[in-house]
């Protein structure tokens, strides 16, 4: 079985379509209103679920206010309304600790049926005039435990993500794919200069046509996740730019490759700026990026995608589709280098 | 001969190129204030950030037009009697060292005279200098290998422009931050780090250039 790797990437994006697509999140609180209230109220929140059963889960469920590591706040009744809607009032205490002024709390909801969900900064509690003291008893009544975990395979849930989670099966391993493939196509220059072997210049031009498809992908697959998440196709973030140029550099490669008639002299030469270009390359992405705030997650001040957000169920599909597509990449490679071997050997015939 | 003395004698023949034929020169410089004038005719109050801007953007134009000559102005001839005598690696470095040269002329110049006209908003001179050297040496390496490259090719001077502008964007951006910290728009307390960059990025372009252009003379 030589073509073995063939099926593999196949198997693996096919893999990483349909489990990345199909695969259900796990239950998230959408969306809380009101947003604040003071001390010393009863407050109901109406609850927006995503993906929840609370009809089935009525009676188990149990909510909490945390408003800091230790001090939670256990809800006193609940309503459902359907199976995405309910309410659940709590008794805010007088005094908030620690003497604040105004405190946000995390709303959890847990029931057997649907698991744990968190949002954090739900609700924003402010401190209202009493002279009453501080009473710990009145917070932790009920501490947070027994919390239940969904059964069966599950990403989780992010509020401003939500569904566009699943692009980091596609967007991520598509700019992976883009790199290795980059780096073998300049490695493959470097070869023909050594070598003069023609062949290796084929192949050098093969792979970076596919470089070029996928940074392509990367920059659309980029900006539809950017429409849904930051609320623009194109925010002016310091990584699309730099992405999109590096895209030029690459369709530059091209336009001076058509430029020679001579075909040893076109080889050598693309040869060279291929190699000069790859190492401008890695500044544009890699250094300039971190210069400046950038939208994308790991820069100015954004937490990196990965802890909480990449779980072990997101990892079975992430590292799977960047093998698949990276090997889909240079089975494309392949075929257009042979296409083109032929067409070469076509046209000195005749 | 050595290397060092090949440079030596390479740079000066550029020079005393340049001197006997003034046109090439003379044309950059009027390009330049030209230009200048025309940013003033149409600005008259140029605000410091737009100062920055502009400034940098006639440094570019006025480098791709002085450097694009560098290999194209030779006939080939002329080229394969120069790489006959000496090393190839002596003639990269000396037109390198020598684009460098014209490059930090023309940008003290441009210095001078947009500040003549539209203000002179920099508040921190030394960190500016500094900026216009690493400009100048990171623009002549990546033009003049380009031009290298581009004089190989039918239409080189459309290929200068596409090959060159996509490569020199890490160089101008992080000379823009630069700048933009001498002339105080920002602070930067990491600006050392920016200057690291540029002299990184310089070098690992340099190095490739020695590498590569061996490949890339002879035809």
């Amino acid at each position: 079985m030589k073509h073995w790797w063939k099926i593999l990437s196949v198997l693996l994006v096919l893999y990483s379509l349909t489990v990345g697509m199909l695969v259900p999140l796990k239950t998230g609180i959408a969306e809380v209103s009101p947003l604040n209230t003071t001390t010393g109220e009863d407050v109901t929140l109406i609850i927006q679920g995503y993906n929840t059963n609370f009809g089935d889960a009525k009676g188990q469920i149990r909510a909490w206010l945390k408003v800091d590591k230790e001090l939670s706040l256990l809800a006193k009744s609940f309503k459902v309304k359907s199976d995405n809607l309910m309410t659940a009032t709590f008794s805010i205490p007088d005094k908030l600790p620690g003497g604040a002024k105004v405190k946000d709390a995390t709303l959890i909801l847990d029931s057997e049926v649907d698991g744990s969900s968190v949002l954090p900064s739900a609700l924003f509690i402010s401190q209202k005039n009493t002279a009453s003291e501080f009473d710990v008893a009145e917070w932790s009544r009920s501490p947070i435990a027994n919390l239940h975990e969904k059964d069966g395979m599950s990403f989780p849930y992010r509020n401003v993500l939500s569904e566009t989670i699943r692009n980091l099966f596609y967007h991520v391993p598509l700019w992976f794919g883009m790199m290795i493939i980059l780096v073998v196509s300049a490695v493959y220059s470097g070869r023909y200069l050594r070598t003069k072997n023609e062949e290796f210049d084929f192949k050098a031009s093969a792979f970076t046509k596919v470089g070029i498809l996928y940074g392509i992908l990367g920059l659309v697959t980029g900006a539809i996740w950017a429409k849904h998440t930051w609320g623009a196709y194109w925010s002016w973030d310091v990584k699309q730019n730099m992405a999109a140029i590096s895209v030029l550099i690459y369709v530059a490669y091209f336009v001076l490759r058509s430029s020679f008639d001579d075909p040893e002299k076109q080889a050598r030469i693309s040869a060279v700026y291929n190699i000069f270009a790859f190492a401008a390359l890695i500044p544009l992405l890699f250094v300039i990026p971190r210069l400046t705030d950038s939208l994308h997650p790991g820069n100015g001040g954004n937490p990196g995608f990965g802890g909480e957000d990449l779980d072990n169920t997101m990892r079975m599909v992430f590292y799977p589709a960047i093998i698949g597509f990276t090997l889909l990449g240079v089975w494309m490679a392949n075929l257009i280098y042979r296409s083109e071997i032929i067409e070469n050997k076509l046209l000195n015939r005749w | 001969m050595n290397l060092i003395q090949e440079i030596g004698f390479l740079l000066k023949k550029e020079i005393l190129i340049e001197w006997r034929q003034k046109y090439a020169i003379s044309g950059i410089l009027l390009y330049v204030l030209s230009t200048i004038y025309v940013v003033y005719v149409s600005f008259i109050q140029v605000d410091p950030k737009v100062w920055n801007a502009l400034f940098w953007i006639i440094i570019l134009f006025a480098s791709t037009n002085a450097i694009a000559k560098s290999f194209i102005q030779e006939s080939s001839h002329r080229q394969l009697y120069y790489y006959s005598l000496a090393n190839p690696i002596a003639i990269i470095i000396s037109k390198i060292l020598y684009n460098s040269l014209i490059l930090l002329v023309l940008c003290v110049l441009c210095y001078t005279f947009f500040g003549l006209v539209a203000g002179n908003p920099v508040k921190d001179s030394f960190q500016f200098f500094t900026a216009l050297f690493l400009g100048s040496v990171g623009f002549s390496i990546t033009f003049t290998f380009i031009s290298a490259i581009s004089a190989k090719a039918n239409n080189s001077a459309t290929l200068m422009a596409i090959l060159s502008f996509p490569v020199i964007i890490p160089i101008l951006l992080t000379l823009i931050k630069l700048s933009a910290n001498a002339l105080r728009l920002m602070q930067d307390t990491s600006i050392n780090k920016d200057i690291m960059i540029l002299v990184a990025i310089d070098l690992i372009l340099v190095a490739l250039a020695f590498i590569l252009f061996p490949y890339l003379w002879r035809d």
